[in-house]
């Protein structure tokens, strides 16, 4: 049979529904609000890490002075086979980046152009549509899905000075500083880079880093040392490396872990409130022979309801925004950041209702009798 | 040693007590014995005695009065036998329990299971139906769903409330609600039954008639009743009276010349 707790929370859900009603549509606000911005972070993030982490590098080799930017870093393709015999290196290859402008099917594109061995270390594995480069192939390229907006399709040609590549192929998630990417060999990379950088010109050995897949457990600090002058640092370090980054995730992340924060204050002053104008009925139900346990678990199914509730109309929300932001808002919904929100939103509303336990633990049942005489 | 001190016995039938012992119990039969029965609040200098001494005895099937002004001790004494508030010294039992010797966890379920409270202003639970306010206290001693609905419905119907038992409180009249009270404090079939001022919130017929269910449900159940008043017109619906003044308790030999 049920509970006294069961019977309480069911019974005030199911009666007072204006006031829980209240706290439902607070926690869907902030809900729908800290989803949101926890879709700005991530497609902040991870369109300013795709080329990074899309591919089948482990780690990147940059000379010391980048402080792990790709764009900062320079360094002689001769390094590559310096790296190939490093320990615990199993392949490296070259990798070139230009941001630039471009010229598309429908007129001007940003441009993030990556020079690699395609098929070698730093290949994007997110291969979506047609197909990559081959290795040794010219005058092709693979370009990230967002250039579909810009009306890219395979067989465009795309042109960065007076450098045109043909598109073979799209691939998914691999946006670098939130610009779109372009993958070719290492010469078109440096046609391109001279048609529009004339000041680099005369450096035909130049690179910017170079990719590596090493083995598991590798040392990269005995890998750099191979080459002095040089660091080495995984592909998830250099996609927080990447200027603006970190900064953004952390300033994002301070945002949402406030406004949970101020969740579970929400939650804590409505039970509060709730428990504060019920003191006089808990001493009745206490004088009844209710113990104190079943009242606090009362409160707490009734915030846990109300997280849940909270979590499922901000979520709702947030999507049907979703929908309306602009496309050049970099946002992104993903399933493991929503996940992380709805325990977080949950935790809050349990403890913000638990501080209202010492309240409710601190009722007299004796100031039942007596009352107002 | 020297206040009064009151033995209950024979006090069913009306009739007067033999002659007052300072021992108690005196009176083996009775369900509740209240034992020298003090309770001080503070220390020292600040020490204000709200129960000074008192005993008596309350046999099973008595509906007593305990009469008294405001801040005489009546509260005082109805908490400490209601398991609500601890004795500074004395002895509280009911039946085979010594209440004052309970740990706080054994109070709260000896007063789901043996004592039924009426409140002064009912204090039911406003988010639930009158039925649901019954069935709610069955829950705390775990009564099987069934049972309880049945014993509800019974209830219910004894008190004139069959169609109101899916009304909130707040549909209720201030009558009624206490009907739903009576019924709450019935609903384990307790032991004891103890009534706070249950006619403060109800004009004097409405007063009259709570009252009168009240004496009827505990009389045909055979429960033993105990009601805190001010209200001298409530008295002729007891067995016997009680008075507490100043923390004293004395037993009203004859009610008819209280208030003279």
């Amino acid at each position: 049979m049920a509970g006294p707790a069961r019977l309480l929370s069911r019974g005030e859900l199911a009666r007072s529904k204006g006031r829980f009603g209240a706290v439902v549509a607070a926690l869907s606000l902030i809900v729908f609000l800290v989803l949101v911005l926890g879709a700005l972070a991530d497609g902040l993030f991870y369109g300013a890490t795709g080329a990074v982490r899309s591919t089948n590098a482990t780690a990147y080799a940059f000379s010391d002075d980048a402080e792990g930017s790709l764009i900062r870093s320079r360094l002689d393709e001769s390094a590559v086979d310096t790296f190939r015999g490093a320990p615990g290196v199993e392949s490296a290859g070259p990798v070139g980046v230009l941001l630039t402008g471009g010229t598309g099917p429908e007129g001007d594109i940003d441009l993030a152009v990556f020079g690699l061995e395609v098929g070698g270390p730093g290949t994007p594995t997110t291969l979506v549509d047609g197909r990559l480069p081959e290795p040794g192939e010219q005058g092709v390229a693979a370009v990230d899905t967002r250039l579909e907006r810009d009306g890219v399709s395979i067989g465009s040609r795309v042109s960065v000075g007076d450098v045109s590549v043909e598109v073979v192929g799209f691939v998914s998630d691999t946006a670098y500083q939130l610009q779109p990417t372009l993958w070719t060999s290492v010469a078109d990379w440096r046609a391109m880079r001279d048609a529009v950088r004339p000041e680099l010109r005369g450096q035909p050995t130049a690179i910017n880093a170079i990719a590596l897949v090493t083995e598991s457990g590798a040392d990269l600090s005995a890998i750099a040392a191979a080459l002095p002058g040089t660091t080495v640092l995984t592909a998830d370090a250099v996609g927080l490396a990447i200027p603006g980054v970190a900064q953004q995730k952390s300033t994002l992340n301070s945002i949402i872990y406030t406004t949970l924060a101020v969740a579970a204050l929400v939650v804590a002053l409505f039970f509060a409130l709730l428990v504060l104008e019920k003191r006089e009925l808990f001493a009745a139900l206490k004088a009844l022979g209710t113990p104190t346990g079943a009242l606090g678990r009362t409160v707490l199914v009734q915030a846990i309801v109300a997280s849940v509730l909270g979590v499922i109309i901000g979520t709702i929300v947030a999507r049907l925004f979703g929908l309306v932001i602009p496309a050049n808002v970099p946002t992104l919904f993903r399933t493991d950041t929503l996940i992380q929100i709805a325990v977080f939103t949950l935790v809050a509303g349990v403890v913000g209702a638990a501080f209202s336990l010492r309240r409710i633990a601190r009722i007299d049942p004796a100031t039942a009798i007596g009352g107002t005489l | 040693m020297n206040d009064p001190v009151v033995d209950a016995t024979n006090a069913a039938s009306g009739g007067p007590g033999p002659a007052p012992s300072t021992e108690a119990p005196a009176h083996p039969g009775a369900l509740l014995h209240v034992d020298h029965v003090s309770k001080v609040y503070g220390s020292g200098h600040t020490a204000v005695t709200a129960l000074d001494d008192a005993t008596m005895a309350v046999d099973q099937g008595e509906f007593v009065a305990l009469l008294g002004p405001s801040g005489s001790g009546k509260t005082t004494l109805i908490s400490i036998i209601g398991g609500l508030l601890s004795a500074t010294s004395g002895t509280v039992r009911i039946g085979d329990i010594d209440v004052t010797s309970l740990s706080r966890k054994e109070l709260t379920r000896f007063r789901a299971e043996r004592v039924g409270f009426v409140f002064q202003s009912a204090n039911l639970v406003p988010f639930l139906t009158a039925r649901e306010n019954l069935l709610y206290v069955a829950t705390l001693v775990k009564t099987p769903k069934k049972a309880a609905q049945q014993r509800a419905d019974q209830l219910l119907e004894e008190l004139g409330l069959a169609d109101r038992a899916k009304n909130l409180p707040e549909q209720l009249s201030g009558g009624e609600r206490q009907r739903v009270a009576i019924g709450r404090a019935l609903m384990n079939d307790p032991d004891l039954v103890l009534v706070d001022e249950p006619t403060a919130a109800l004009d004097t017929a409405l007063g009259r008639q709570v009252v009168q269910l009240l004496r009827r449900e505990i009389k045909d159940r055979g429960k033993t009743g105990i009601m805190v008043t001010h209200d001298l017109r409530m008295v002729e619906y007891t067995d016997r009276v009680f008075e507490i003044l100043d923390g004293h308790l004395t037993h009203v030999e004859s009610p008819s010349t209280l208030g003279h």
